[in-house]
């Protein structure tokens, strides 16, 4: 099947700085994709390559097979939500709609009938005379979508379209928009620099980093076989705990030493020896409130409670460590036993900060 | 302190502060309507015991310009021996053309550099450096050009030299409210079918609608009370109204105060009316960082 979209080899440079590099990636059609990085990590630039506001150094958008490279963002066949939404504040809801089908010259009655039948899937009718002016931030994103959609793009790409919004209308919205993308089996290109928008809605994730891909996979495996240390740090609430271990080669065998472990064989041998960092998601962290023969010990430094979980900070030898409990398992003080399982660590390498796993994880 | 006292303290701090501004002004217009003998009089006439239009007829009519020098004043100055209606007329279609060129290709230049990123990070900037040269020191190098291009002492060299001194400001301006204007908006008619330059005339100009025209009034005073170049790159076919402020003084009593007032004080109403004009538009414009989104 033709990919609804495909960068080729992007590259995107301003002055002396290489803002994307080599950015390959396809959309299958129906595919949400979510590009997910912090502030400066290229994302931007590349949704801008892609809707075609900055013409790449290097590189091809390719759109249902065919080059647009060259084309202006009118004719790419691409729908755009922006953050901010611009929706123009002067149009009525329908001027808005209508803005996009005008260009494409569709005969009045062909306009009328996906007007109204965008009003309806996004449940624009009472909206319909009202001016972007007087809309709110949940209505205006209904309507900066409708206007995308209304013009039956190939692609919608949207550019960090909530992070102006509360964490309330956040939730709400995300699932809104995910049903609305099911619903019209529509290929998306996400931008969010939050990691919960992209594990939620997104059938694959592209972690971005210094203008490339870090690593791209479904969100289970970015959450549980991050390819770097950075993947392992951007994703995950609470954040990754991370403590020093020591490996130990001996001829095609790489073990690790860590507080948490003694003795761990690893799955490649290719890492060096010496001091590395060992990451282990809070959730992964089993604590039990009695001492048991594989747990070792550690002491509630504080907690968190955040309603239907608690987060545990715990002093363990030198280090410290969260781990995730049900509310009102221990208290600040106590002791607790703690284990985490070698197939669910990673370990990061130094020098250029890949992952290596235990062997048989 | 008392709540009252610190008002009254402020209140009294407005007062000041518009004597201060407004006292030329009223200046301006006292002296533009005494006569003869009390423009320089000592002590002096604040409002004048015996207002007159002398002032201004001596601007408008050679007729009556002819009669107060052969009464009170001495001969003239050739250069005023007409009406002073030309020099409105020059410095009126001056400024009007330069200041639209100016803002014109201001506004071209701005876009360029705002969407396209043109000459780099500083070259608004680097315009403005050109104007931090003193004026006199370009103004010989200009002479020289502009006679051996047959420019001086034309309508159309004047507006060319004016277009050209405004322009940094223009584009520094614009510049300035683009930047400020979002984007996204120009970007949205993009997607939906308009070019780069209609979307920029169609949804980012009605924005910054107000600055430009912030900036036309600011360009618009700057070409009208332009004095320098008009002097050195004018001799007598085109005649500003700075130039014919300067032009009333007599063989025998120096300066004519009253009647440079009275010149003076007519200048001041287009600048009044133009401003009157965009008002609406002014103080959004003027308070840079405040266009609504």
């Amino acid at each position: 099947m033709t990919p609804r979209l495909e960068m080729r080899g992007l590259s995107k440079r301003f002055g002396d700085v290489e803002a994307v590099s080599k950015l390959s990636l396809a959309l299958a059609p129906g595919e949400f994709v979510s590009l997910l990085g912090p502030s400066g990590c290229g994302k931007s630039t590349t949704l801008a390559m892609v809707a075609g506001f900055e013409p790449p150094t290097a590189g091809a958008v390719v759109v249902d097979g065919k080059d647009m490279t060259g084309t202006p963002p009118g004719r790419r066949r691409i729908g755009l939500v922006f953050q901010d939404y611009a929706v123009f504040s002067r149009l009525s809801v329908r001027d808005n709609l209508l803005f996009g089908l005008e260009a494409q010259r569709l005969p009045r009655s062909e306009r009328k009938r996906r007007i109204e039948a965008m009003a309806e899937k996004l449940e624009l009718g009472s909206l319909m005379r009202r001016r972007g002016a007087s809309l709110n931030m949940s209505e205006m994103q209904r309507v900066a979508i409708a206007r995308a959609l209304v013009t039956e793009p190939s692609l919608l790409l949207l550019d960090e379209p909530m992070s102006n919004l509360d964490a309330s209308l956040r939730a709400a919205l995300r699932g809104e928009l995910k049903l609305i993308q099911k619903q019209l089996d529509q290929t998306v290109l996400y931008v969010t620099h939050d990691q919960i928008e992209a594990m939620s809605m997104s059938d694959r994730i592209a972690v971005m980093r210094a203008g490339r891909i870090e690593q791209i996979g479904t969100p289970e495996d970015i959450y549980h076989r991050p390819a770097t240390g950075f993947v392992a740090g951007v994703i995950g609430d609470p954040p990754i705990n991370l403590v020093a271990c020591t490996v130990k080669r001996s001829g095609t065998k790489a073990a690790v030493a860590s507080p948490l472990h003694k003795g761990v064989e690893l799955e490649s041998a290719d890492m060096p020896d010496g001091e590395h960092a060992l990451g282990v998601r809070p959730h992964d962290v089993k604590v039990s409130r009695r001492p048991r023969s594989d747990h070792l010990q550690a002491s509630v430094r504080f907690v968190e409670n955040l309603g239907a979980e608690n987060i545990l900070h715990l002093e363990f030898g030198s280090s410290l460590l969260a781990a995730v409990t049900p509310p009102g398992f221990a208290a600040a003080g106590e002791d607790v036993w703690i284990k985490a399982e070698p197939r669910q660590l990673h370990f990061i390498r130094r020098d250029d900060d890949r992952v290596v796993r235990a062997k048989g994880a | 302190m008392p709540r009252r006292l610190a008002i009254f303290l402020r209140r009294m701090a407005v007062v000041v502060a518009m004597v201060i501004a407004f006292f030329p002004i009223f200046w301006l217009f006292s002296t533009s309507v005494k006569p003869y003998d009390e423009w320089a009089a000592w002590p002096p006439v604040w409002i004048s015991d015996h207002p007159t239009l002398q002032n201004y007829r001596i601007v408008f009519f050679p007729k009556a310009a002819r009669a107060f020098a052969a009464k009170q004043s001495g001969s003239l100055d050739y250069k005023v021996s007409g009406s002073a209606w030309k020099a409105f007329e020059d410095s009126a279609i001056i400024s009007t053309c330069a200041t639209f060129l100016s803002i014109l290709f201001g506004t071209l230049a701005a876009f360029s550099i705002v969407r396209f990123r043109t000459g780099g990070p500083n070259y608004a900037f680097q315009f403005l450096t050109v104007r931090m040269m003193p004026p006199i020191a370009v103004v010989v190098p200009i002479v020289a050009l502009f006679s051996m291009l047959r420019l001086a002492d034309t309508y159309f060299g004047m507006i060319l030299a004016y277009t050209a001194f405004t322009l940094p400001f223009s584009i520094w301006m614009i510049r300035s409210f683009i930047e400020e204007a979002p984007q996204e908006l120009e970007g949205a008619a993009m997607i939906h079918g308009m070019g780069q330059m209609e979307a920029f005339i169609k949804v980012t100009l009605p924005l910054v609608k107000g600055g430009i025209l912030a900036t036309a009034l600011f360009i618009f005073i700057l070409n009208w009370s332009e004095f320098l170049f008009a002097l050195v790159l004018t001799s007598g076919n085109v005649v500003t109204v700075t130039l014919q402020v300067a032009n009333y003084v007599s063989a025998s009593s120096g300066k004519l105060y009253g009647v440079q007032a009275a010149m003076g004080a007519i200048s001041t109403l287009p600048v009044i009316l133009f401003g009157y004009i965009i008002q609406r538009h002014l103080v959004r414009g003027l308070t840079f960082g405040a266009v609504k989104r």
